[in-house]
């Protein structure tokens, strides 16, 4: 069985195949045609959101979190595709047999990275069943059918390991600076198009209606000055129909809705209930009277909640599931290298 | 000479516009200058999902007589929509007359009706338990809540539906049952392969989905087993459609076939431009009715509809955002429009 230092070792050679992958302009072109991202949007997750400098640390933890598996079998989801490191890690700190199955509508990052490694335990099967598998874990994300298929149809014994649909919620508290923290959280939104379990799609502000508003003001100023760097890429016909749906809602709702080629900021009337806007850069902002206000405001979905980010982390913890990463405004889409993004339980 | 329903539908969207702000900011941010319209389709439709952030009606809250609520959703009763009405007595008399020309047709003036479902004092926010306690009062065979509204803290009282039927039998008067997809599946679960013989010419009305509240079946074998258990033929189950955030019904005529009442509209449009889609083509349901004089007129569902003659198809939900990666859809997390389509909570059986 390999030392803990050999698997980190492992873990490292697929961080540095990710190096290079960052820098391969070729690579960036044809994930740009298969993510749905704009250019910009893809170069933006190769250089901020793939993990190409984690630390000893990072790396120690992951191991520690990994485990050991006689064999893992990886199954990828399709859109936050630099995830795909995280997830082969975890994969090859567990076992010396991994196989890798990535998604049909993005192939492109894990077929590169396995390349890219050129570690021979490390194995690409696109059409691989995950009935297949006759012992060890079934590492597997994306939908929420996605994982329960998987666990209905993995053989007994076999462990299954599944991060389903998730989101981001941020937090900007009363001593908030306004501008400052849309601008940082403008960064969270924009990441992927907002397709992640990281990305924030609710902000709760600290105090009255009228705060929200003024939140309101700058997330759209934030989003739409971003938007000029970092173009918003092609939205699925579902995801502009969802978004019709939701813009007209809060339209009918209040009358603080920002729209535009950047997305949509929506503010709820005070105390109306959370209505999770869809994909594509849209955010549906709540005043919070209190940290006790958010927290009955979020229970209902605490289940879902993957991260939360804040201004002031340190207050956000108080109110956040136990299971949800804290991440500073601007950090929500780059957690560490020390285990899955998603800590639900698996 | 009656006027046109482009008309009465134009002036109530003026008469919503006028006393309802949320509705004018929505004229207002869809270009549309509502006093001038003179076409129904031009008045902008409120998405269900407004009803369960804001208030949707012309009157103050003190005034409402009635308040409907869609049912719980993964979020817990936070993300009920509400339906407040100041007077039931439009929605109970276009819910009546619909309801027995589309279920009671060849059946004697009274019947026996008996509801798969929780009394109203146990789901009075319900708009569907509304409903059928109207149909049971006006169309049934005097009978008391107990013997009408046959589940009693979740459990089917059996032997009442047992008795009643027997009765029925006897003295071979058709009957109507009424339930929701849910409860006809635990209904057929708890009778095993047992039958229970409706009279000739009775009905089954089924509505809703499942919402987890039950296995999942499909509608054709769930249609089969219900005809099978209560040994009338396939066509005498009846499905309704409905949702809490209106006040008129569409039944099937045909399975998967539905039709409207003269004052209500189902047209399907495009999901992104919200513009009719051609003749036989699948679009969302744009519900335009006239019965919903306090809040609104135009309604967008999440459903998928396809116009075929003289009625719609219903042809499931229109899907949400699929959630690419892991980030979640609003599918999963709000099954906003699911709650919207199964009106109430007549409760799990």
């Amino acid at each position: 069985m390999r030392t803990a230092e050999e698997r980190a070792h492992d873990v490292m050679r697929l961080v540095e195949a990710a190096r290079r992958l960052a820098e391969d302009a070729a690579i960036a072109h044809e994930l740009t045609r298969s993510t749905g991202l704009s250019p910009e949007g893809v170069e933006r997750a190769l250089s901020r959101h793939l993990e190409t400098r984690p630390s000893r640390a990072e790396i120690d933890a992951l191991v520690r979190y990994a485990g050991n598996a006689e064999r893992v079998l990886v199954v990828l989801s399709a859109n936050v595709f630099v995830a795909a490191l995280r997830a082969i890690a975890i994969g090859r700190a567990a076992s010396d047999h991994v196989v890798v199955r990535p998604s049909r509508r993005e192939p492109i990052f894990a077929r590169a990275l396995i390349e890219a490694a050129s570690d021979p335990a490390i194995a690409l099967e696109p059409h691989i069943g995950v009935e297949t598998i006759d012992s060890g874990e079934i590492h597997v994300y994306g939908r929420d059918e996605t994982v329960a298929f998987t666990r209905a149809h993995a053989r007994p014994g076999v462990r299954v390991r599944g991060h389903g649909a998730g989101m981001g919620v941020a937090w900007i508290s009363r001593s908030a600076a306004l501008d400052h923290s849309a601008r940082r959280l403008a960064d969270d939104v924009i990441a992927f198009d907002q397709r992640g379990c990281l990305s924030p799609r609710i902000a709760l502000v600290e105090g009255d209606y009228e705060r929200g508003v003024a939140f309101a003001h700058c997330m759209h100023a934030a989003l739409s000055d971003v938007a000029q760097m970092v173009p918003r890429g092609v939205l699925t016909e579902a995801e502009r129909a969802e978004a019709v749906r939701w813009s007209d809602a809060l339209s009918f709702a209040t009358g603080a809705l920002h729209a535009g080629d950047f997305g949509t900021v929506g503010i709820a009337p005070s105390g109306a209930p959370l209505l999770v806007p869809p994909p594509g850069r849209h955010l549906h902002i709540a005043p919070a009277p209190n940290i006790e206000a958010a927290r009955a405001m979020l229970a209902p979905m605490d289940g879902a909640i993957v991260t939360v980010g804040s201004d002031d982390p340190g207050r956000a913890e108080l109110f956040a599931p136990p299971h949800a990463r804290i991440a500073e405004l601007g950090a929500m889409q780059r957690p560490p290298f020390d285990g899955p993004v998603d800590r639900r339980d698996p | 000479m009656p006027e046109s329903f482009d008309r009465l539908a134009c002036d109530l969207a003026r008469f919503q516009a006028e006393h309802i702000e949320g509705y004018a900011r929505l004229c207002r941010a869809r270009g549309v200058d509502i006093t001038s319209i003179d076409r129904a389709i031009d008045a902008p439709a409120v998405p269900a999902d407004a009803f369960k952030i804001t208030r949707v009606a012309t009157f103050p809250e003190h005034e409402a007589r009635a308040v409907f609520r869609t049912s719980g959703t993964t979020v817990g009763a936070q993300a009920r929509g509400v339906h407040a009405m100041r007077d039931t007595a439009t929605y109970d008399a276009a819910a009546l007359a619909f309801g027995r020309r589309m279920l009671a047709h060849g059946m004697p003036e009274r019947f026996p009706v008996v509801v798969l479902g929780p009394p109203p004092e146990a789901a009075a926010d319900s708009s569907l338990t509304h409903m059928l306690a109207l149909f049971a009062r006006e169309m049934g065979t005097p009978a008391s809540n107990a013997e009408t509204f046959i589940v009693e803290d979740g459990i089917f009282d059996i032997s009442t539906f047992d008795e009643r039927a027997a009765r029925a039998l006897v003295l071979g008067t058709p009957m109507l049952v009424a339930a929701t997809s849910f409860a006809l599946v635990h209904w057929l679960d708890a009778l095993g392969d047992d039958v229970f013989r409706l009279p000739p010419g009775s009905r089954v009305m089924q509505t809703g989905g499942f919402k987890g509240r039950s296995r999942e079946v499909d509608p054709a074998h769930l249609r089969r087993q219900v005809a099978r258990a209560f040994r009338i033929e396939v066509q005498a189950v009846v499905s309704e459609y409905g949702m809490t955030e209106l006040s008129s019904q569409f039944y099937e005529r045909k399975p998967g076939w539905y039709v409207e009442p003269p004052w209500a509209r189902v047209v399907p449009v495009d999901p992104v431009s919200l513009a009719p889609v051609p003749d036989g083509e699948i679009g969302i349901a744009r519900i335009e009715d006239l019965m919903n004089v306090d809040s609104a007129v135009c309604v967008l569902a999440a459903d998928r509809v396809r116009r075929v003659g003289g009625g719609f198809e219903l042809l499931g939900r229109q899907p949400g955002a699929p959630s690419r990666g892991c980030s979640i859809a609003i599918d999963d997390m709000m099954q906003s429009a699911l709650a919207s389509t199964e009106r109430g909570s007549p409760g799990k059986p």
